[in-house]
């Protein structure tokens, strides 16, 4: 909210200058986000007395105009149709002046004729929005032609924009924000009587008998001169719906002349934020801005039935709202009716019928206390958010109906040249009852820990505006004051206590932690341990955001069935990834654009499946995308390929586990290639899968190249590393070990693992391990064949193998690949 | 039967290998030319070992003699070969060490290891130092229960508190807000998850993803928050202080001020924002001149790091614990800001668009 500093000075003043005001408030909760000097940027800028004016001889929209700036006469060209007769005063920028905006005012030629000069409008000297002509001062302003127009006009303001919590509606006007200060510099809060309207008139006759009404003239700070009343329809309040409107107050203003209001509110107005229109609509602003209490102001010729029934709409009963838009509204919703139908959408926005016209004379000021909920629920439902509702949500005072109405009414009579009535109607459906909360300054102590002594805290309970209302050696029992629907029970005057002393006021100190027996659950570290065996074996983590499109989904040939949101930001982002691959192949292709020749991402994240449950399923996937082009400098570059995607997949598992996984054949998922791909097992396990995109998908999905893409089962892995256990030692071989190669010419359709296994299961236990050290196609080499080359490595645990040994098993070996591979040894 | 001639050709073979030999071993450039010369006179088929193929044909009286001759013919070969060999050594490194040098500035040849994403290592900094303190680190669903992410935790019905929550709902049947699951917009909601399941003492920190329907210059409608707590009989303010003081500082800079604000959180009481010296223009070094220039901290040398305050009571009450016998505090901070602050940073979409020019920077 923005707040005028000077104004809050006018409220409360207190010994202290914006910077330390701005400080005390930050620190106890009301953030000052930003500071604005107004009045300090219009140096050059003075009042003038027009002494003359005719019109241009060559342009017609243009007017020659003599000034005097106090000290010298200046020929200026304007290009305004309002410059006022000599005699008036406008405000004028001397040749030299910079305004706000960085214009550099000089000496210039118009139409052939010397300008020296400028006269001003507001929005060029950024004080109002007004553009149209030039900025005409008041005739009851007496300042002297050459005085500076910050000085002249009272421009000298600082603006402060406070960051208010929800919990603080009190705040939500300029006296609250002065109560504050009050508390927060030890000084109190006075409240002031509003200034008294200069003519009244006794309501008498205007309200209904039996109407409940409250004197307004207890609360006006001046004597008034009574008038006779005016002939008005006779008005009743009723309302219908007590839970939604357990207050609702009305004063009557007469004869008012709608105008526009004086430069002072106007540019008052136009620091805070609002734009100013008329003086009745700008007094009813003002009113909010000084008590955070909104007020909505009835032309009284436009209501009919002299009446006002506050009430729950019909279910589809229709108004046109104050901003031009017919609403619907349901049950929940709360109308101000006339005797015809809804005049206003409660707490929220005024009827468009009954606004406040240009020929309105005679108004009815409402002020009211609504439900905090209902009028939320409503805002919400139509999206419709106003500085009313904002206030009325939060909770405004409930007891200062009377002030405020008297407030106003003073305030529209005087602007509006017109007279307030003495009396108001205040109808009470529900009566406010204060809090009543128990206070242990022990207790306090104990949460805040340092001590809080029962003096102190009544001092700062009693400053807060709450009431004691009885207390004993260690408890006080206070009812919190009405304009703090915030504090409610003993904890929030704790708070309260902490941050009127300060939070710097309590000392800082080390906890005793006692730290649990189980530790970080065992899952949690063993994504952690994943996540760095990704990196160490040469991958780089990438974040996606969790939602996608369906089409990203259906393009990369996952699982459709996701959990949507009801409320998306876009088609783009409006389900839940049920796979992170499309992110991730996407996250590739985008490097691969922006030039990355080689792309080695991997996520560990969430994927998110529909369930039976209230909540999906929520699963953790590593994925691998790797894409472009494996860099080497020795042997130039290879694209990726499958055995890139299983070395990493290895990589990752043996830095975890200690051991290799296996690749197998077996039910691929659609998005890979059929050929080039495989399961990844562990411990005969399936734990995930590797392989080349299939080039369909690829095409789908925009991706560029040959995309490997490989993901591990997080929770699958982590079961089995539970049941397994750490990786136990085994003893080094006390024997040496002896190498022979095999070499054979075999038919592709015997896989390289598959011969591997067979040899070594044939060694009976002697071949430690065997390893393809080389494949080979080509010359020589017939169709549908390759030649592989294994190195077998013997050993045998229980002493040294003589050559004749191992010249006889490997003999055997190359026999069982001839035989059952048909395998013509090399 | 003995051939006066096997004599004279033995004798004239030993003369005939010795000076061939040395006469060869002088013109060997390298180590496998020498060894050429050495198996062609006297390896397994060479010269020496066909001549003493003739000592069977040689006189009695003479075989001892001749074939200590041979003898020592081949020790003294031998110990020319070697002296020659170790010649040809000494030469090579010599070569080595005064010739030209490698070209060092062609790459490097290893598998480089890859990189953690920004805020994965920040959120990892961050654990470590609650971890060292006693905290156990938990998790929770990203889809959440509306009642943990609001009621439970405090948030009162109908209030624009959640305002700054603006909330990605999960579509399905709901009647009302409370009967909804959503996207959790803060991870507050593990507060009530490990609550409900546990007992105090409780000193818990948990990371994660959290939504929010706010996308623009500086919002991104999924990011990363941390949420700690502590709850025990008599956890005090002054705590809460110390444990978020001292974590900063080491998270940032020891000499760093901190200081607390009053705030607003629902589930907190006595609530506070906490701020620290503005780590851009490091205003604790008190160069006032950077510091009223810094954009960052705006001049005023504070920035905003993390809320906090003491669990309220009603949480408290709503899952369960006596909020007369146990209290405690409770800390957020958003993980995107601390790596923005930590690395300079200075857009927040950078975090989520995996540019790998980006990611290979940290």
């Amino acid at each position: 909210m923005l707040v005028s500093f000077r104004w809050l000075q006018e409220l409360c003043p207190v010994d202290a200058d914006v910077a330390e005001v701005a400080h005390r408030i930050s620190l106890a909760g009301l953030e000052v986000e930003a500071m604005e000097e107004k009045g300090a940027n219009l140096s050059g800028v003075v009042i003038a007395e027009v002494r003359a004016k005719s019109p241009h001889p060559k342009r017609d929209k243009l007017t020659i105009v003599t000034v005097f700036d106090g000290e010298d006469e200046h020929q200026v060209v304007c290009g305004a149709s309002n410059v006022p007769e000599p005699g008036g005063r406008i405000l004028f920028a001397r040749s030299g002046a910079v305004l706000p905006n960085g214009m550099e005012i000089g000496p210039r030629k118009l139409g052939g004729v010397e300008s020296n000069g400028m006269i001003c409008s507001e929005t060029e000297l950024e004080i109002g929005l007004e553009a149209e002509g030039i900025f005409v001062v008041d005739a009851d302003n007496g300042a002297l032609p050459g005085t500076g127009v910050a000085d002249a006009l009272d421009l000298h303001d600082v603006i402060l924009d406070v960051g208010l919590t929800p919990n603080r509606p009190d705040c939500l006007g300029h006296v609250g924000i002065a109560r504050e200060i009050g508390v927060l510099f030890g000084t109190g809060y006075q409240p002031r009587k509003a200034a008294g309207p200069s003519r009244t008139f006794a309501a008498g006759s205007s309200f209904q008998p039996g109407q409940p009404t409250t004197k307004l003239t207890s609360l006006w700070d001046t004597e008034s001169e009574p008038i006779a009343a005016p002939k008005l329809p006779e008005i009743s309040i009723e309302i219908v719906d007590g839970d939604r409107c357990p207050r609702y107050g009305a004063a009557l203003v007469s004869g008012v002349k709608i105008a526009s209001s004086p430069s002072w509110l106007r540019y008052r107005l136009h620091n805070l934020g609002l734009r100013a229109l008329s003086n009745v609509v700008d007094a009813t602003n003002l009113i909010l801005l000084e008590w955070g209490h909104p007020i909505h102001g009835f032309d009284l010729a436009r209501l009919s039935g002299s009446k006002i029934v506050v009430r729950r709409a019909a279910a589809g009963e229709k108004m046109a709202t104050l901003d031009g838009v017919e609403r619907t509204f349901t049950d929940d919703d709360l109308l101000i009716c006339d005797g015809e139908g809804p005049v206003a959408l409660a707490g929220v926005m005024g009827g468009l019928d009954t606004e406040i016209k240009d020929d309105t004379k005679d108004v009815l000021i409402e002020c009211a206390y609504f439900d905090p909920r209902s009028i939320r629920r409503t805002s919400r439902r139509l999206g419709l958010q106003t500085d009313s509702s904002h206030r009325f949500e939060r909770g405004v005072d409930p007891e200062a109906v009377p002030r405020v109405l008297a407030s106003a009414a003073a305030l529209i009579a005087e602007l509006g040249g017109g007279a307030a009535a003495t009396t108001a109607v205040d109808r009470i459906a529900a009566a406010y009852e204060p809090k009543s909360i128990h206070f242990r300054p022990a207790r306090a102590a104990r949460l805040l820990g340092t001590p809080v002594s029962k003096d102190e805290s009544l001092r700062i309970l009693e400053l807060l505006g709450c009431r004691v209302v009885d207390q004993s050696d260690d408890v006080i029992i206070v009812e919190a004051p009405s304009w703090r629907p915030d504090l409610g029970r003993e904890v929030d005057l704790i708070e309260e206590v902490a941050r009127v002393r300060g939070y710097e006021q309590i000392p800082t100190a080390v906890p005793r932690v006692h730290p649990s027996e189980t530790g970080t659950a065992s899952l949690l570290k063993f994504v952690d341990d994943l996540r760095d065996a990704a990196v160490t074996s040469g991958l780089f983590e990438a974040i996606n955001y969790g939602f996608l499109s369906v089409d990203d989904l259906r393009k990369a040939r996952v699982s459709t069935n996701a959990v949507a949101l009801a409320n998306p930001l876009s088609e783009e982002r409006a389900v839940m990834r049920t796979s992170l691959l499309p992110g991730l192949t996407e996250a590739a292709t985008r490097a691969q654009r922006h030039g990355a020749t080689e792309v080695r991402l991997f996520e560990l994240a969430r994927t998110f499946q529909p369930a039976e449950d209230a909540l999906p399923r929520e699963d953790t996937v590593l994925a691998v995308a790797l894409a472009g082009q494996r860099s080497s400098w020795i042997g130039g570059d290879q694209s990726f390929d499958l055995y890139d995607g299983k070395g990493v997949i290895e990589a990752i598992v043996e830095r975890v586990f200690g051991q290799t996984p296996d690749l197998s054949p077996g039910d691929m998922p659609g998005f890979l290639h059929p050929k080039r791909s495989a399961l990844v097992t562990l411990e005969s396990r399936p734990i995930g899968f590797v392989g080349e995109m299939h080039p369909d998908v690829g095409d789908d999905l925009g991706l560029i190249g040959r995309v490997i893409y490989a993901e591990l089962d997080v929770p699958a892995l982590h079961a089995l590393s539970q049941e397994l256990g750490p990786t136990q030692a085994r003893g080094l071989p006390k024997y040496p070990a002896v190498a022979r190669d095999i070499a054979m010419l075999v038919r592709d359709e015997f896989s390289a693992g598959e011969i591997a296994d067979a040899l070594r299961e044939a060694s009976k236990g002697l071949a430690e391990s065997v390893k393809l050290f080389d494949l080979y196609r080509g010359d020589q080499i017939p169709d549908g064949h390759r030649s592989l080359a294994f190195r077998v490595t013997y050993r045998d645990p229980e002493g040294t193998l003589t050559d004749k040994r191992v010249d006889k098993v490997h003999a055997s070996l190359a026999r069982l690949a001839g035989d059952r591979f048909e395998a013509t040894i090399r | 039967m003995a051939e006066p001639d096997a004599v004279q050709t033995f004798e004239d073979g030993l003369a005939d290998i010795r000076g061939a030999y040395a006469e060869a071993l002088r013109a060997a450039g390298d180590e496998p030319e020498l060894r050429l010369i050495n198996a062609r006179y006297v390896g397994p088929q060479g010269e020496l070992t066909k001549l003493l193929k003739l000592m069977p044909k040689l006189p009695g009286d003479r075989r001892r003699e001749l074939g200590q001759a041979a003898n020592a013919l081949k020790q003294e070969v031998q110990a020319a070969f070697d002296d020659a060999l170790q010649a040809i050594h000494r030469g090579a490194r010599e070569a080595e060490l005064t010739g030209p040098a490698l070209d060092v500035t062609l790459p490097g040849r290893w598998q480089m290891p890859g990189r953690l994403h920004p805020i994965t290592r920040v959120r990892n900094e961050v654990l470590q130092i609650f971890v060292s303190l006693g905290f156990d680190i938990a998790d929770g669903p990203e889809v959440e229960l509306y009642e943990n992410c609001f009621d439970k935790l405090g948030f009162p019905p109908d209030h624009p508190a959640t305002d700054e929550h603006d909330t990605f709902f999960i579509e399905g049947n709901r009647s009302s807000d409370a009967e909804s699951v959503l996207l959790r917009t803060q991870t507050s909601t593990v507060q009530i998850r490990e609550m409900l399941k546990r007992e105090p003492p409780l000193a818990i920190v948990s990371p994660g993803a959290v939504y929010r329907r706010d996308d623009d210059a500086t919002h991104s409608p999924m990011f990363f928050q941390l949420e700690g707590f502590l709850v025990d009989e008599d956890v005090t303010f002054a705590e809460l202080k110390g444990v978020l003081t001292l974590f900063l500082r080491r998270l940032f800079d020891e000499h760093i001020a901190v200081r607390f604000r009053a705030s607003y959180f629902p589930f907190v009481e006595p609530g506070g924002e906490v701020d620290m010296s503005c780590v851009f223009c490091r205003a604790w070094e008190g160069d006032r001149a950077r510091t009223a220039e810094c954009r960052v901290c705006k001049g005023t040398g504070w920035m905003e790091i993390l809320g906090c305050g003491m669990i309220h009571p009603v949480v408290f009450e709503n899952v369960g614990y006596d909020p007369e016998k146990y209290t405690g505090f409770a800390f957020g901070m958003g993980l995107d800001r601390i790596a923005m602050l930590k690395y300079g940073i200075p857009n927040i979409k950078l975090l989520y668009e995996n540019d790998v020019r980006f990611l290979s920077q940290f």
